[in-house]
């Protein structure tokens, strides 16, 4: 299902189960570990015009909801201030499943095939990344704040790399 | 051999005007390096010349080149590169 709340920057696309509790980042029924997820888990990036992506979330939908694609996750509007211009979808799942999912993609239109990993994108958000700096920046955030946002960024990082055995928790978003 | 460059339509300018354009190379680096010389608006946006890094997220068949042999990555004929701004891979 399609869930949009408009007080989010994201618009996603769960399966139902998701709001009884039940883990998206799973692969063949089971959830994964943090280590699994360094492992495993990433998304295909795609990027358009928020109409085009609007309707090609409605394509993804049915495939969320039979469990082809575990989840999805795209940009309300661009991310402008990051120096994006489009909108952004993400198309969560894991590596060993990548392949049959960008072809539900490619039949729906995607053609710039960019898989990025969990752990690459963890790399772009570490405390001190360019990236997260830029986005404090956007925000305005004084030192303090910033400060309080590297350490979060440290403690949530750290903990998926220091207990591999340890099930992933999705962060909210 | 002959690569496919694609770029979403936000950087199209870079290609002028084209979301997709051929280059030739050995490596993912001497591609993008052809694809410079080709369309002179992508220099300097693509390559931090002084560190020798992508200053853009640079995939080779869907892959990070980063997480492979970087811009010494070796490329085959029919491949395809695809461009993205650094803060959509995340």
């Amino acid at each position: 299902m399609i869930y949009d709340s408009p007080g989010s920057h994201f618009i996603f696309i769960y399966h139902p189960s998701v709001f009884d509790g039940q883990s998206y980042t799973v692969f063949q029924g089971k959830r994964l570990t943090n280590g699994e997820v360094l492992a495993y888990w990433g998304k295909w990036i795609i990027l358009g015009e928020r109409p085009w992506i609007d309707a090609l979330a409605r394509a993804l939908d049915p495939h969320v909801e039979a469990r082809r694609i575990p989840c999805v996750k795209y940009d309300r509007e661009p991310s402008k201030n990051l120096g994006v211009e489009e909108c952004v979808m993400m198309v969560y799942c894991d590596r060993r499943e990548r392949d049959a999912v960008w072809e539900i993609l490619a039949a729906n239109g995607a053609r710039m095939k960019a898989w990025v990993t969990e752990r690459e994108t963890m790399e772009l958000w570490r405390p001190g990344s360019p990236l997260l700096e830029r986005w404090m920046d956007s925000r305005g955030f004084d030192e303090t704040l910033r400060e309080a946002v590297r350490a979060d960024a440290k403690a949530r990082l750290g903990r998926v790399f220091e207990y591999p055995d340890e099930e992933f928790s999705p962060w909210e978003q | 051999m002959t690569i496919t460059a694609r770029v979403p339509g936000s950087l199209k300018a870079w290609l002028d005007g084209a979301c997709e354009a051929d280059c030739q190379g050995r490596t993912v680096g001497e591609c993008l390096a052809d694809l410079s010389r080709l369309h002179p608006r992508l220099q300097g946006r693509v390559l931090d010349e002084e560190r020798g890094m992508p200053k853009v997220l640079v995939f080779l068949n869907g892959d990070n080149v980063m997480g492979m042999g970087g811009l010494d990555t070796p490329v085959n004929d029919g491949d395809e590169i695809a461009l993205i701004p650094l803060a959509a891979g995340g």
